[in-house]
């Protein structure tokens, strides 16, 4: 089943168009990274989901709900974390939590109070909730943005940039957050963000964006693979030899050979470096070569991010 | 509509407001200026003879007023002196559409807040993403600003007809001013249809600005018709008597309707999200 559905999803703001006929099925509890620079349509196809504001064309279903016939329960059933905190600055931590989990529907006070003191431990905010938000620094301020999003324990949960302006002490503790979600909870998390440590962390599968289309999706490692080609095994050696060369060149799982000099090691490239590894060090140490270390080398999602918006910006 | 989620957004907003001195202070100024400086002016009137000695002439200055009050109130006036004229023109008429001005000043500068200051805190898109209805949103945001405006409105009157009455007392041989029949459809009946129209009004131009001071800059614009009420009176070409309030009653409601019915279309979500500063 899925939890959130979209088929030519479209929306124009008079001649331009920010999202054009994007179509995505993501699954319960998976949580899926949109990725793209900025202005790619992630935050506009955020806010169509979350029913605030209405698609031009195409459709979308929400947990079920179709996101323009039935926009309340599409409210109900999600949580949002917005490009800004969001916060009421002149209430206190609790009285903001208060009001959005009361907005939410958790009416039972015992339950609400349980629920908002365990968020709040859990970032370390509790003893700062009788505290005006204003007193609070840019990463206290978004960790209990967090914490209003996830009140009312929501199946889904739009979350865009979780953790920007955050250190990395933070922001470990907001992925750990969304891994717990997803995998005890079962929450669906749509992660929106620049931060491709964040996608290849914590998600399943990635869309990568721009100009309001998707270029390609997939599972991370896919997407290296599709974008950046095949994985190439580095191995080092004490010293490289024509022998050991010729020996490596002669396995039929070397797509290509050549030598790096500054690391004294050979670049083999191959189409699957789990079956080649053994075997390609097999033949280096039966050619008397010294082995010092083996290396698989794949792109980073960054690296192959960056090349695909590069050659999706020169066409 | 969830009375509960009507009153939730009610006591959020009015939490807000409470810890902004930048709404507090005009809507509690303004009403000490109406409700304590005005009948002061009164009670300098009635009680320094020096005054009192140029209230032949001041009391010309009314004539028009005069002319076109009613022949009983007309009678009781030619029986008074120059200097009772004065003080009873002044407290009874002259001073009552100042007191119009409170509901318009204190709502709009409270849904100014509520509305437009949401936009220009970049809060706005939170509350939107919950489950409330534009018509509990919109009915919470109204009541915030409508019940403190009432309740500075009614605290003005009484505050100033407590020191009229007790200022003017010996000088009328125990016949108290305030309240009369004016004052009391003044306060009761026109203020709080003068201060939904306002609240419509402030709805509609906050959907439309960016910030607070935007919209509260345009709101003042309300003030004009009831400066022209003012003149009108002064100069004797309209008299607010019982019959002329009754009017504006009616005349208000039907605007309130048209102007709530125009709110609940500009309310919303998109509307407001894409005007956001």
């Amino acid at each position: 089943m899925y939890s959130v559905v979209t088929e030519g999803l479209t929306k124009k703001f008079n001649s331009f168009t920010a999202v054009n006929h994007l179509s995505l099925e993501i699954g319960e509890g998976e949580v899926f990274g949109l990725l793209g620079p900025n202005g790619a349509g992630k935050t506009t196809t955020l806010r169509m989901l979350a029913c605030l504001i209405a698609p031009t064309e195409g459709s979308a279903a929400v947990a079920g709900y179709d996101i323009q016939s039935d926009p309340l329960k599409v409210r109900q059933s999600v949580g949002i974390l917005t490009e800004n905190p969001s916060l009421y600055e002149r209430l206190t931590a609790l009285e903001n939590m208060d009001f959005f989990a009361q907005a939410y529907g958790l009416l039972d006070p015992q339950e609400r109070s349980r629920r908002i003191r365990a968020l709040l431990e859990f970032f370390n905010l509790w003893d700062r909730r009788n505290d005006k938000v204003a007193t609070f620094s840019k990463g206290m301020k978004q960790k209990l943005a967090i914490v209003r999003a996830t009140v009312h324990k929501p199946p889904i949960l739009f979350l865009d940039e979780p953790t920007a302006g955050l250190d990395p002490e933070s922001a470990k503790e907001i992925r750990d957050l969304m891994a717990a979600l997803s995998q005890q909870e079962k929450s669906t998390i749509l992660l929106c963000t620049h931060h491709l440590e964040d996608a290849e962390k914590l998600c399943r599968r990635v869309m990568i964006m721009n100009r309001g289309t998707c270029i390609i999706v997939g599972s991370p490692d896919e997407l290296r693979e599709k974008i950046s080609g095949q994985p190439v095994i580095q191995i080092g050696l004490k010293q490289v030899n024509a022998k050991v060369l010729a020996a490596v060149k002669a396995n039929p799982q070397a797509k290509e050979v050549t030598v790096n000099p500054q690391e004294v090691a050979l670049m083999v490239t191959v189409d699957d470096a789990r079956s080649a590894t053994p075997e390609l060090v097999e033949e280096v140490v039966q050619a008397k070569g010294q082995v010092l270390s083996v290396n698989v080398l794949r792109p980073s999602l960054e690296e192959a991010y960056l090349k695909l918006i590069k050659e999706e910006n020169k066409q | 509509m969830n009375r509960r989620n009507v009153w939730l957004v009610f006591k959020k907003d009015w939490l807000e407001i409470k810890r902004n001195p930048q709404v507090l202070l005009p809507i509690v100024i303004v009403p000490i200026i109406f409700a304590v400086v005005l009948p002061a002016i009164v009670v300098l009137i009635s009680s320094t003879p020096a005054a009192a000695g140029s209230s032949q002439n001041s009391v010309e200055g009314f004539l028009p007023l005069i002319a076109n009050l009613p022949q009983d109130i007309q009678a009781m006036l030619a029986q008074m002196e120059p200097n009772q004229v004065m003080v009873y023109i002044m407290a009874v008429y002259f001073f009552a559409p100042f007191f119009l001005i409170i509901p318009i000043m204190a709502s709009s500068v409270m849904g100014s807040d509520s509305f437009a200051g949401e936009k220009e805190r970049k809060t706005i898109e939170a509350l939107l993403a919950t489950p409330l209805t534009d018509g509990e949103l919109l009915l919470g945001k109204s009541l915030v600003s409508f019940i403190p405006a009432m309740a500075v409105t009614f605290v003005s009157f009484f505050v100033y007809g407590a020191i009229i009455d007790v200022a003017t007392y010996s000088m009328f041989n125990g016949m108290l001013l305030i309240p009369n029949a004016v004052w009391l459809i003044l306060i009761f009946g026109v203020t709080p249809a003068l201060a939904l129209c306002s609240i419509g009004l402030t709805v509609i131009i906050s959907a439309r600005v960016k910030g607070f001071k935007e919209a509260q800059q345009i709101s003042v614009v309300l003030l004009l018709p009831i400066l022209g009420l003012l003149f009108a009176q002064v100069s004797g070409l309209l008299i607010l008597g019982p019959v002329v309030l009754a009017a504006l009653i009616g005349l208000l409601v039907l605007v309130d309707i048209a102007i709530f019915y125009l709110g609940m279309k500009v309310f919303q979500r998109e509307e407001i999200l894409s005007r956001q500063s």
